[in-house]
């Protein structure tokens, strides 16, 4: 889960917050960071999901993968990203000072609101940032109605 | 070997200023016989919004989103938002920092220092990979 860290510019709480800010960093890394209170775990990747009157956009961060690493498919109407992150860090001759990235597999699936068109969905990548449009179906589509004045 | 650290927030020079909010990019760093790596996460990050310096051996990534393109319709579910990334580490001063290497890949940036004497400060370029 992707977090704003509210790091406040001055005031008495200002020095508490980076100190605090600082030992959270070390320790756990931007996923971990507390927002106001401390948040027990997140969901990957980060999903931002918009609908328009004709399709869903499905948005992912998933910084360091390319389109090789992942699998995204359309089911029914569910949409599944799922792939893998590799570590770059070497196996030997390494003396390791920090390791935040996560690695190893993951899979999310996203329900959407109504039915949609799986063969119309196109991905990319770009970023580090896929984006999935999935076009609803033309039944699913809001249709304007006319309105005859009556006479 | 001492272990690159954060710095504390407040610094003296203004173009290390962190900004009033930010994201702090997930990080790995390890070294090895001849160098030191840094890979640091920031979705989103581009290379003309990205600014990496290292002066006294202070190493800053700043990582600035472009402008949002105008997105329509009605927001479903929001995990995550774009926003400045800010970090900033203390080096040992093992380091040719002279000889730095940076390069951007799908939101990732891995920096390489080669070991040698401390140097001069200068603005590292970034390649696009």
């Amino acid at each position: 889960m992707a977090m704003k860290a509210w790091v406040p510019a001055a005031g008495p709480f200002a020095e508490l917050q980076r100190e605090m800010n600082r030992v959270f960093d070390s320790v756990f890394g931007r996923h971990f960071r507390p927002v106001g209170r401390i948040r027990s775990g997140y969901v990957y990747p980060p999903t931002n999901v918009r609908e328009t009157d004709d399709a869903y956009t499905v948005q992912c961060e998933v910084p360091g993968l390319e389109m090789a690493d992942l699998e995204v498919y359309v089911t029914g109407d569910q949409l599944t990203v799922s792939g893998s992150r590799a570590s770059t860090i070497p196996e030997e001759g390494v003396t390791l000072h920090r390791r935040e990235r996560d690695t190893g597999q993951f899979s999310r699936a996203v329900t959407l609101p109504g039915p949609v068109d799986s063969g119309g969905t196109e991905a990319t990548l770009a970023d580090g940032i896929l984006t999935v449009r999935i076009p609803k179906t033309e039944e699913a589509k809001p249709r304007r109605v006319e309105v005859r004045v009556g006479e | 070997m001492a272990n690159p650290i954060d710095v504390p927030v407040e610094m003296n020079h203004d173009s290390r200023q962190p900004p009033e909010s930010y994201f702090v990019p997930a990080t790995d760093v390890y070294e090895t016989a001849d160098q030191l790596t840094l890979v640091a996460e920031m979705p989103g990050i581009r290379p003309d919004g990205l600014a990496v310096t290292i002066e006294d051996n202070i190493l800053v990534l700043r990582g600035t989103p472009g402008p949002e393109p105008q997105e329509h319709g009605e927001v479903l579910l929001k995990e995550f938002t774009a926003g400045e990334f800010y970090r900033a580490f203390q080096l040992p001063a093992d380091y040719d920092t002279e000889k730095v290497e940076a390069g951007l890949r799908q939101g990732v940036l891995t920096l390489t220092l080669p070991k040698s004497e401390r140097l001069k400060p200068r603005r590292i370029e970034v390649k696009v990979e």
